[in-house]
């Protein structure tokens, strides 16, 4: 008998190499240089694209069933929620905050993401690359989809969800989360990557998406939970594509590393400054607490960032420039930052509230070294305006660091007593900043950064000239029930009056 | 009844034991399939099934979704055996490795000898040949603790197979090689395991190489070099030796006179802490500093081979990528403690 030979079987790389690589092409009439305008002027030297790694080898074709069946999965539970009342299994209505302000400022983030993968998808001249940007991209709209869909549910019935997108544009606190989207969009392609793959999507979002997510279902959200669930199974993707991005530049040339550096200090405050708004979620708004920002701060920064950094190390990369501030801020951060929502919220589309003697308890325990001395004195001393009916509105308007967009708020590392406020000319415009980290961004590129857009100098522009009343109007936030405290809001009315009909007849002269 | 399972895209067939796992057969043949959890949750280890039956056991209905079943896709972890079947795994091809399935072996110890104060030289031989590549390690059943193993590298070339060579240094409060140093006796019978490892020289690199070695991590480095020189190598090839002082330098003037015999192969022994050896006029420092000192930290277009202590092979690799020199062309045998292990560990390597 013959013995046929078997050709040995491709593996699974050499298939998918050939079923990525093979897309691309050499241009014949066109020089690269003209084909991937952007690709060069970062000063990242590339000298062989077949060296990037394609960290997951994922078709086209097989991507498209994976999500499928998770869009399948997604949108049953999505149904389910609609039409069992989903909106009432809620802890309380304050839970709602947290929700709004994801859907101001982070889905509208996961858009700005999708937008840029697709972009740099298109700038990057290796064909690995370009496939995994592709589907990033494609993930990236789909978390941002599923996000507005989960929550739309929720503008049903309650207040603040309704003009999302006008607040991502127009609304002073949104600015952050946009800004930082807007300075990586409009960053070359490989800062690009440094900025939304690897210090966003590796350095920071288990910060974010894990207690938002555990936050979602101690309160008995599970419409979010399962968007939640949802993205994170694209999340392994994401943080790969990000650290084999930034493997693949240090590894390429020596000259990369200090402009990777110039870039990890840079995009690593950025993020960190964003997520001030993730804190006040965890310490005050979430009615059932998940862990205080202090206890995911140590697990999610200081562990994995730890070992990362260690591991960055060997090409030379030392942690970031803001590292040591980033900790010496973790005890204060979501205290100034809620005590600076609370006062300014009739300018905001969530409430916010004074935390109860219960919930200051907690946050003693949680801040031993701070709560007790710096801030339940301010919140009792709030409690007490408010209970004589003269509760403290600052109707002055924050100022606003040039380059985090976030009101100058915070104090300075070393002394809680002392605010932290810097500031720069730069010819002949005067600039602030909330830090040391956010001035030094600026400075290295001062040309980009004095053009970003800032809402409260908006604010005083033609057409609203300092109207508050119109700017409401413009930003889409209905004054009395979009606004101000929880405490009396219709929110509250609602919930409480839905929750109670759902458990008991119903009586005359009740709201339905 | 057991059945045979084909491992695509290697083409190698293994046996495969009523209520083994698809994972736990190939491991045990030598054939590594990526695996993490190693309960079904984590879908790291999901392959693809081209032919036969299989029964999915407890894999996660969120790790293996129901179109993927469908599809043919399992978890190794906790797939097992209906038929004889054919599977296709995410295995990068490895055209240097000759997966030599694992088989048990008896020995008779022929010769110990003081190789340093702290490292003896035991040699088997063995009933009947050993397949092995060099670099390969084996597990020893020792006496003490009873009926534990413990895995050393072969330190002599492959050849014929029927005589092995390890190097076992005595580890300070260590059972397992106190009894091999105290104990263990001409003509004694033992009982081993192996070949182990996936530590072995690329040549399909066709790359100059470098060995560095510390202590008696010396072992698989000895028997991938002497291999290759057997074998008429004529890549470059160095090695970095590394010892704390002149006594515990072993195989010295084996390796001097090897690199008067053979123009492709440098031998840069360097000692640590060589206070007491005046006459010394090697390289005083640790390996990672005569790599560093003799290629002036410059590796490109090298593959590098380490073994040893976990400290030394951290150190190389640091100086490795300070020269330029990455994951990709960094190849080690680690062999780690426990506590090692319990390190955070972020995933921007795989490997090293």
């Amino acid at each position: 008998m013959d013995v046929k030979a078997v050709p040995k079987k491709l593996g699974l790389k050499e298939k998918y190499r050939h079923l990525t690589r093979g897309l691309g092409w050499e241009p014949s009439y066109q020089t690269r240089e003209a084909l991937f305008p952007y690709a060069g002027y970062e000063g990242i030297r590339i000298h062989d694209w077949d060296r990037w790694e394609d960290p997951f080898r994922l078709t086209m074709d097989a991507y498209w069933k994976y999500q499928a069946e998770k869009e399948r999965k997604f949108y049953a539970v999505i149904d389910a929620h609609a039409q069992n009342n989903g909106h009432l299994n809620i802890t309380d209505a304050r839970y709602l905050s947290a929700l709004k302000i994801f859907l101001q400022a982070i889905s509208p983030g996961e858009y700005a993401a999708h937008r840029g993968f697709a972009r740099v998808g298109r700038e990057f001249p290796g064909v690995g690359t370009q496939v995994a940007c592709q589907m990033q991209a494609i993930d990236e709209i789909r978390h941002a989809q599923t996000q507005i869909h989960a929550l739309s549910n929720y503008n049903r019935y309650y207040h603040g969800f309704h003009a999302f997108a006008d607040a991502r544009d127009r609304i002073w606190y949104t600015s952050v989360a946009r800004s930082f989207f807007d300075d990586a969009m409009s960053a070359g392609p490989f800062e690009f990557m440094i900025a939304i793959g690897f210090s966003f999507e590796y350095v920071l979002t288990n910060l974010l998406f894990v207690p938002f997510m555990s936050g979602a279902a101690y309160n008995g959200d599970m419409a979010t939970v399962t968007f939640g669930f949802s993205a994170q199974s694209d999340e392994a993707r994401h943080m790969t594509l990000g650290l084999e991005c930034i493997k693949f530049m240090l590894e390429q040339d020596p000259a990369n590393v200090p402009i990777v550096q110039r870039w990890f200090d840079k995009w690593f405050w950025r993020g960190f400054r964003v997520l001030g708004l993730v804190s006040t979620m965890m310490d005050y708004m979430l009615p059932k607490r998940v862990m205080s920002w202090r206890e995911a701060w140590e697990i999610y920064g200081v562990e994995n960032g730890g070992a990362l950094f260690a591991d960055l190390a060997r090409y030379g990369i030392r942690p970031p420039a803001g590292w040591e501030d980033a900790g010496k801020a973790i005890d204060h951060m979501s205290h100034q930052f809620m005590l600076g929502l609370y006062q300014w919220s009739f300018g905001t589309s969530f409430h916010s509230w004074i935390p109860s003697e219960e919930e200051m308890d907690w946050l003693a325990e949680k801040y031993p070294t701070t709560f007790e001395r710096w801030y339940r004195p301010r919140w009792d001393h709030l409690r007490k305006l408010a209970a004589a009916g003269t509760p403290f509105k600052n109707f002055g308007l924050a100022k606003l660091c040039q380059c985090c967009q976030l009101p100058v708020v915070f104090t300075e590392p070393d002394d809680p007593t002392l605010s932290c406020h810097r500031e720069l000319e730069y010819k002949q415009e005067k600039y602030h900043f909330c830090s040391d980290h956010c001035l030094r961004i600026f400075e290295d590129e001062a040309e980009k950064y004095v053009q970003a857009w800032l809402p409260m100098p908006q604010l005083f522009q033609a057409p609203l000239n300092g109207d508050v009343g119109a700017w409401m109007a413009w930003v889409g936030l209905k004054d009395g029930l979009d606004n101000g405290d929880f405490a009396g809001s219709p929110d509250q009315r609602n919930f409480e009056q839905w929750r109670r009909n759902a458990t008991r007849n119903h009586r005359e002269g009740e709201a339905q | 009844m057991s059945f045979r399972l084909t491992i695509e895209p290697l083409g190698q067939e293994i046996e495969v034991a009523p209520g083994q796992t698809i994972l736990d057969a190939s491991l045990r043949a030598g054939i590594w399939l990526p695996h993490a959890c190693c309960h079904g949750l984590c879908a790291t280890c999901k392959v693809q099934l081209l032919d036969g039956e299989i029964d999915h056991g407890e894999a996660s209905s969120f790790a293996l979704m129901d179109f993927e079943r469908d599809e043919g896709k399992l978890l190794a972890c906790c797939a097992r055996l209906e038929s004889d079947a054919t599977i296709e795994a995410d295995i990068d091809h490895d055209e240097d490795a000759r997966n030599i399935p694992v088989r048990d072996f008896v020995g008779t110890v022929a010769r110990i000898e003081d190789l340093t104060p702290t490292i003896k030289g035991v040699f088997i031989d063995l009933d009947q040949a050993m397949d092995f590549q060099a670099g390969q390690y084996v597990n020893l059943e020792v006496a003490a603790p009873a009926g534990a193993r413990r895995a050393f590298s072969i330190a002599n070339a492959p050849a014929d197979g029927r005589h092995i060579e390890l190097n076992v240094r005595r580890v300070p409060g260590g059972q397992g090689t106190g009894w091999i140093h105290d104990q263990l006796r001409l003509g004694d019978r033992v009982r081993l395991a192996g070949p182990y490892g996936r530590f072995h020289v690329r040549r399909s690199a066709a790359a100059p190489m470098i060995f560095l070695a510390g202590g008696s991590g010396l072992s698989s480095p000895r028997s991938m070099i002497l291999d290759l020189l057997a074998a008429g190598a004529t890549e470059g090839i160095t090695l970095v030796q590394g010892a704390r002082s002149r006594e515990e330098l072993y195989y010295h003037q084996e390796f001097v006179a090897l690199a008067a015999a053979h123009p492709n192969f440098r031998y840069v022994p360097a000692l640590s802490d060589a206070a007491a050896d005046a006459d010394w006029t090697g390289f005083r420092g640790f390996v990672h500093e005569a790599a560093a000192a003799h290629f002036d930290s410059d590796f490109r277009g090298h593959q590098a081979y380490l073994c040893g202590p976990p400290v030394m092979i951290d150190a190389c690799i640091n100086a490795l990528m300070q020269g330029r020199l990455f994951e990709r062309d960094i190849y080690t045998e680690k062999f780690l403690s426990a506590a090692d292990a319990q390190q955070a560990r972020s995933p921007l390597f795989r490997r090293i």
